[in-house]
């Protein structure tokens, strides 16, 4: 008894993660691995069996769908940075400036609009940004816009839509990193002869910079394969990633083929990820070869 | 290496009065120390020196200069601060090279500049760690290597030994010294503690718990010459008697009910030394002989009985009982391997000490 009470304390942490665990397995891994077997798999008439092939990946090198991946790498890409810019100053503001009081209030009211669904989020910019819109009718009235003007249906409707659903996801690790700057660092950094902008520069963006990436990526992924968005707020004008692969799966009814997409979808982000890291990092390293200080510092950066 | 004078200095925070029409004359180039107990404003003097906080009323001179309203960046003034404050995301080189980078310094002068003040603070080689991978003692010497580098007129320590254990701490207070020795900058060093004060300051400044200055002086002048009860108290230890004032013969006189009449020498006489007015005595634990035996020589005399000693080593702590229930504390050299007599609980012991060492305070 007492032996099974042992191993039952040692792995309580396990057993109270195993309902999550069975879930992600379930839900998360099974299919992801449906998709992925899927992706490769064809059945062939002749000899009535199932055959490994490239087909379905082969044919995501047409123009067509190397300009749809462009798309989407440039709308994930402005997304992310146009965040970036509205998140940062909202961040910084809210962990230096707002007393500690007031932060919980503001970081309830930043995630207020999450509580809605995304499409119920979306359908408030439509209605928002419509012809009889209010939005319309207020920029025509100041003479900001014509009558003629559409404000929906464009890439402007898209980005307004995807930088105010993944806003919050920008904010939020930056606020947490800026937040737990110790404000005696900015002190010394100020005794010893740096103004604000000087501090900012050299001690809060560096220290900053890990919340910086968590936003660009926790940004970057599902922009890359959002589709709700650009379909209902680009009226479909413009194809992404992932209206391609619900075409496939939902229209042509081409699972094979959405199969092979979606995997695409889930590495090339990856890719570009790992490369863009590898390439800061060369360029660090080549900038100053000679110099220790600073090959230690690029390496400080990613650790 | 600059003076810094305050003058009818005010500051309130959230309201509250920390500091009122404080006047304090700091001479330049000299190792400066404040003490006071903890809470009472010095941490708040220091960081209106530095530029930290604004001054509600009254002005501050660095030199002939007001800097009252100059921003913390401009002031010639460097702070080393009590928890380091070191950047976690820069070397110790860079650390170190961080105010020289910011007036924009040749990266030849800047490694030549801090590779000579990484040697004065003995951390040569420690260039390309990190913050973090320091011990306390080592973080202390970058605190104190980045402060120093730009050569500022006024050196800021705020409580910088505090994290350190007392063997490091005895250590560090000595290089100090010596560094202030070399550099001639004005230091001004804020603690609670005594000893550190009395060790490395030449002149030292005591902070009541309303933020006020009690006594300025030297270190020994504070010690030997307290001006009042709080000082005596505060910096060392001390024995502190409640008495009235009389004259005989010209000469003062004090009386303590219940155990005698003491004859006092006051070297200086104050306003408040009147005959017949309440006042009290501090005499200091060292300056009083224990003895068993009759001794002559000494003007005064007390008789008691031993409730207490503990045993220090260097010294030992006699916890004496006078006739009148106060108890005295007498610290005795252990000059000899074997004491030329013994000294135990509960025996009477007579206690000599000199007119000379008794300090008389206002009440």
């Amino acid at each position: 008894m007492n032996f099974i009470s042992r191993i039952l304390a040692d792995e309580l942490p396990f057993l109270f993660a195993c309902p999550a665990l069975l879930w992600e397995v379930v839900f998360l891994f099974l299919p992801l691995l449906v998709l992925i077997v899927y992706s490769f798999l064809d059945y062939s008439v002749q000899s009535h069996a199932f055959v490994i092939t490239f087909e379905y990946y082969k044919q995501v090198f047409n123009s067509l769908y190397i300009q749809v991946i462009i798309n989407s790498f440039i709308l994930a890409i402005t997304t992310a940075f146009i965040c970036l810019l509205i998140a940062y100053p909202v961040a910084l503001y809210l962990a230096l400036k707002v007393k500690k009081q007031f932060r919980t209030f503001l970081l309830f009211l930043l995630i207020l609009p999450s509580w809605t669904s995304l499409i119920i989020q979306i359908y408030a910019w439509f209605f928002l940004l419509e012809k009889n819109g209010v939005v319309t009718h207020i920029l025509c009235n100041l003479g900001i816009i014509s009558q003629s003007t559409h404000l929906l249906n464009n890439y402007f409707s898209i980005i307004i839509g995807m930088v105010s659903c993944f806003l919050p996801f920008m904010i939020f690790p930056i606020y947490s990193v800026l937040e737990k700057i110790d404000p005696l660092l900015l002190e010394s950094s100020a005794d010893l002869g740096a103004n604000r902008f000087e501090t900012f520069k050299r001690i809060v963006m560096p220290l900053s910079k890990p919340g910086v990436y968590v936003g660009l990526l926790l940004v970057f992924i599902p922009s890359f394969g959002e589709f709700a968005i650009p379909s209902l707020l680009g009226g479909s004008k413009m194809v992404f990633w992932g209206n391609l692969i619900v075409d496939k799966f939902l229209k042509s009814k081409d699972w094979r083929s959405g199969s092979a997409l979606a995997c695409i979808g889930i590495l090339l982000p990856l890719l570009i990820i790992v490369s863009s890291i590898f390439i800061v990092k060369l360029v660090k390293k080549l900038s100053s070869p000679n110099n220790q200080q600073r090959t230690n510092k690029a390496r400080d950066v990613w650790s | 290496m600059q003076r810094i004078r305050l003058e009818n200095v005010c500051k309130r925070i959230d309201g509250e009065i920390i500091l009122d029409n404080l006047t304090l004359d700091v001479p330049a180039g000299q190792f400066f120390a404040l003490l006071g107990p903890s809470g009472c404003g010095k941490t708040t003097l220091l960081r209106l020196i530095a530029g930290l906080e604004t001054i509600d009323s009254g002005k501050l001179f660095l030199g002939d200069e007001d800097i009252t309203h100059q921003p913390i960046y401009k002031r010639r003034i460097n702070t080393v601060f009590q928890q380091y404050a070191l950047f976690p995301h820069l070397t110790v080189f860079e650390n170190v090279a961080y105010s020289l980078r910011i007036k924009g310094m040749r990266d030849d002068v800047v490694k030549s500049t801090v590779t000579d003040v990484l040697k004065m603070v003995r951390l040569s080689g420690f260039e390309s760690k990190h913050p973090r991978n320091l011990s306390g003692g080592q973080q202390q010497r970058v605190a104190l290597a980045r402060a120093i580098v730009n050569k500022p007129d006024v050196l800021l320590l705020d409580e910088p030994l505090a994290a350190l254990d007392l063997k490091l701490k005895e250590e560090m207070l000595l290089e100090l010294i010596n560094l202030q020795d070399k550099l001639k900058t004005t230091f001004i060093y804020v603690t609670h503690d005594q000893f550190e004060a009395l060790t490395v300051s030449d002149q030292m400044a005591i902070m009541n718990s309303n933020g006020a200055i009690e006594q300025f002086g030297t270190p020994k002048q504070i010690y030997e010459f307290p001006v009042s009860r709080f000082v005596a108290n505060f910096v060392g230890n001390t024995n502190i008697l409640e008495g009235t004032l009389h004259t005989r013969d010209g000469k003062f006189m004090v009386e303590v009910e219940g155990v005698g009449l003491f004859s006092v020498y006051c070297p200086v006489e104050k306003h408040w030394m009147i005959p017949g007015r309440r006042l009290y005595l501090s005499i200091r634990p060292e300056k009083i002989f224990i003895s068993k035996k009759e001794k002559e020589g000494f003007s005064n005399v007390l008789y008691g009985k031993v409730v207490n000693i503990i045993y220090y080593g260097r010294t030992t702590q006699y916890h004496v009982k006078l006739r009148n229930g106060i108890i005295l504390i007498v610290f005795e050299q252990n000059e000899e391997h074997i004491p030329l007599e013994t000294i135990d609980y509960d025996d009477n012991v007579f206690l000599y000490f000199q007119k000379e060492n008794v300090v008389l305070l206002e009440h």
